[in-house]
């Protein structure tokens, strides 16, 4: 589920119906012998001889060769497993497991005489890393091992004319599970592009094979391994629309310093890796996860992944690389269309910005007076917003007037006869980017008191953001919470007890204005305490979904204070419960306002009329503030009161946030 | 419910025999236009199966113009306009922009004569785009006769 991104392409074919099998490897092995052909006594001697080099340096024990090899520690057993899941990557019959079997099996590839076509590749090409790196090691003599020219891949790099790479990261997308936190891509910058011509440039991209296009089917297999994940090439443009275009998603660039070695050898193993596959898993092997190899490959001193063992965030990845000293050149941000659109929106005052909706409606003809009555920078103005504002439309999935093309195109040629510049500045960079916000993991420690009971907590949420977190580097009005838990203990009768356990917790507020209509949702699910008619507070299973509206409303403080109102549904399931379950429904209504840039305040009240199984009404009110100290820390204070089976409560909780 | 629309067409049928760099290799790019609401669209480029054959997974439709996943040189051009042509009009409209300055630097169009050019795609966007629905090797013959009209600009007309 983290940063997979859109599911693209077909299935591999033949290759995911038969999984790799021992079968296909030793077929695989003798063709690859067959290729090598009669090796004459002479080959068999050189070839001794480089096995016994090998052994005797420890080839096969050094970090570069398992980065290439994609060699990873076994959990429990010792010995390393490879990652890769294609037959034709490892060469040796258990080189999966075995670098050393697999590093001498690659030294009798070098020997084929195969030679290349469209279709096949000599292995000295085919594994170009492998070969750069072992004849950097062992030195191979050209008279006892001819050296193969590699046109397609000489061809290729030459194409690419690389200068250098860039980390891409397309911003987060919480209406699509597989993309809520972001996705990650590298770019090969070519020496004949500059910051104007960068559209031109090409992309490495890992992602699933696949042509699932449900969102949550995706989601739940890709959990599992149940996809295979490849690297694909394609022009940069294609993403860059993609992402701002279609999906409205903020890009931002990093570009790395990378010596032209380093990119020489990440090309090389990006050339190896074309036609591989991975078992592709949403946490940890995911798009993130091999871009970090790929730039470990590239410099072999660096270790990016293994913090990474269990779950890779792109955000996290994105600031693993930026850590790393000097790898930072520079950062560019890129706007989605929405962005633009919001900012000009910005720039406009109200008459321009309705009548540049109703022309993007088609309401209002390009040759209106009220249009023609303007100065010709403001209509210019005015015709691109409702250009751009039609696209998003289109964009998105409707169709708001009849021939929504013809319209697009009849605005475009209206601009185009004006023959002046808007000259709206830039949309300014975000003051934090992805990589400087806050620590995707929290612990707060907290102390309270509660109905009468004071307390002590400590709250544990592995990933990722909610509502009053401080939202530079992330989307705001984006909750995304996995295994958020809270322990407490009481002073008193309770003692200690889980207090709650929410394995998902998803909120996106997204406000709404004259241009952008989007609805507002909440789901979440979990074991929470509920109080029963005896008084008691089982910890009750529930599941809860809303959905709402939200606006963005002027105030004192000039920040954005957002107002939403919800309608919200709750099932609970428990034994304890007389009928053993409980279904309700009833109106939120929330607030949120920045104070100063650290001080968050938020109120909100809930009211829920469960009408079946165990009937009740509930309340609930409450006061939050959030004080940033600095990235990673912060202070909060939450009022609240509470009203369950007639009974009436107060809280109160103070706690340090501290985010890693 | 989910249709699949194509929104770029591809494919279409060779309108110039002759030149050798326009034809019909497209992106083969599909629409999932989600029903309303928060279902998003997602623009897929679908990539076929490598099988060892090309290095790289490649996009239906593009086939024969590109190789190892990197497009052939003498279908840069087409491919651009056919993977931009939205970005592309805008631009053109404008006069400027990152989409019409990536095509000039295919064209190889020279730093002195970039604003003619954009002057020139600004003053011509309806022959260049002569409908909502062109194709793309119709877009690339408009920008061909437009700029052989052009004194200044009308050596680059070969290169496309």
């Amino acid at each position: 589920m983290i940063g997979n991104d859109t599911p693209s392409g077909e299935p591999l074919g033949v290759f995911l119906v038969n999984r790799p099998t021992r079968l296909v490897r030793w077929f695989w092995l003798l063709s690859l012998l067959a290729l090598v052909g009669p090796a004459s006594a002479a080959t068999n001697d050189y070839l001794a001889e480089l096995t016994a080099k090998s052994r005797t340096l420890g080839l096969h024990e050094r970090r570069e060769w398992n980065r290439l090899l994609h060699y990873t520690k076994n959990l429990l057993l010792p010995g390393v497993h490879g990652l890769a899941d294609a037959p034709r990557f490892y060469l040796a019959v258990d080189g999966k497991t075995n670098p050393q079997t697999e590093l001498e099996a690659t030294l009798a590839s070098f020997f084929s005489g195969v030679e290349e076509t469209d279709q096949v590749q000599n292995p000295q090409c085919q594994f170009i890393a492998r070969f750069a790196w072992l004849d950097e090691q062992l030195g191979f003599d050209p008279a006892r091992m001819p050296r193969r020219a590699c046109k397609r891949f000489e061809e290729w790099r030459d194409t690419l004319n690389p200068q250098g790479v860039s980390l891409i990261f397309p911003s987060a997308y919480i209406n699509n599970p597989s993309s809520m936190y972001g996705h990650t891509l590298l770019r090969i910058d070519g020496k004949d592009q500059d910051e104007k011509t960068r559209l031109l440039a090409y992309a490495i991209n890992y992602a699933a094979n696949t042509n699932e296009t449900n969102g949550v089917v995706f989601a739940i297999k890709g959990l599992f391994g149940g996809y295979a994940g490849a690297f694909s090439m394609m022009p940069y443009y294609l993403k860059v629309r993609e992402y701002n275009d279609l999906e409205n998603r903020d890009i931002w660039e990093y570009e790395l310093n990378l010596t032209a070695p380093e990119i020489d050898r990440l090309l090389m193993h990006v050339w190896e890796l074309g036609p591989v596959w991975f078992d592709y898993y949403f946490f940890d092997e995911n798009c993130s996860y091999y871009l970090l190899e790929l730039l470990e490959v590239a410099r072999p001193g660096i270790d990016l992944t293994s913090r990474f063992r269990w779950w890779a965030i792109p955000a996290d990845t994105v600031r693993a690389v930026v850590e790393q000293q000097g790898m930072l050149k520079r950062t560019h941000y890129r706007p989605s269309n929405a962005t633009l659109i919001q900012h000009r929106l910005g720039l406009m005052n109200d008459s321009e910005r309705s009548l540049a909706f109703r022309i993007s409606l088609g309401r209002v003809e390009p040759e209106d007076p009220r249009l023609s009555a303007l100065p010709a920078p403001q209509q210019a103005r005015v015709l691109e917003l409702g250009h751009d504002y039609l696209n998003y439309v289109r964009a998105t999935g409707r169709k708001p007037v009849a021939e929504p093309a013809a319209l697009a195109r009849e605005l475009l040629l209206a601009r185009s006869r004006i023959d002046a510049a808007t000259d709206d500045p830039p949309v300014a960079a975000p003051e934090v980017r992805p990589d400087q916000g806050h620590g995707t993991s929290r612990l707060a420690f907290a102390a309270g008191r509660r109905d009468g009971a004071n307390f002590v907590e400590l709250r544990g949420r592995p990933t990722y953001h909610d509502l009053m977190d401080a939202d530079g580097g992330y989307a705001r009005g984006a909750q995304i919470e996995f295994f958020d838990f809270g322990v407490r203990h009481y002073d008193g009768d309770i003692g200690s007890r889980m207090e709650d356990v929410t394995p998902v917790r998803i909120i996106s507020i997204a406000p709404r204005n004259e241009f952008f209509q989007p609805l507002s949702w909440k789901f979440d699910t979990g074991w929470a305490r509920r109080r029963i008619a005896d008084g008691s507070e089982p910890l009750v299973f529930g599941v809860h979904g809303a959905t709402g509206l939200a606006w963005v409303v002027p105030d004192p403080f000039r920040s954005t204070t957002l107002v939403y109102a919800f309608i919200e549904s709750t099932a609970q399931v428990d034994q304890r419960l007389d009928s053993g379950f409980a279904l309700g429904a009833g109106p939120s209504l929330g607030v949120q306002c920045d104070l100063t840039s650290r001080w968050r305040t938020a109120a909100y009240l809930t009211g829920q009329r469960f009408f079946a199984g165990d009937t009740d009404t509930t309340w609930s009110g409450g006061l939050r503030q959030r004080y940033t100290l600095d990235t990673n820390h912060a202070l909060r204070l939450d009022l609240s009161h509470d009203r369950q089976e007639k009974q009436s409560w107060n809280t109160a909780l103070i706690a340090l946030d501290w985010y890693f | 419910m989910k249709k699949v629309l194509f929104a770029i067409a591809l494919c279409a049928a060779p309108v110039i025999a002759s030149a050798d760099n326009v034809g019909n290799c497209g992106w083969g790019t599909k629409l999932f236009d989600g029903s309303s609401g928060p279902a998003p669209q997602v623009l897929a480029v679908t990539t076929n199966g490598t099988l060892g054959n090309q290095t790289f997974g490649i996009s239906s439709g593009t086939s024969g113009c590109t190789q190892d996943g990197i497009v052939k040189s003498n279908w840069k051009t087409s491919m651009f306009i056919d993977g931009n042509k939205e970005r592309l009009a805008r631009d053109m409209s404008i006069g400027r922009g990152e989409t019409l300055d990536s095509l000039a630097h295919l064209i190889g169009v020279r730093e002195e004569d970039r604003a003619q050019f954009n002057r020139a795609a600004q003053q011509n966007l309806a022959r260049i785009f002569p409908s909502d629905d062109v194709a793309t090797e119709q877009v690339m013959m408009s920008l061909k006769d437009v700029l052989t009209s052009d004194r200044q600009l009308a050596r680059y007309a070969a290169s496309i």
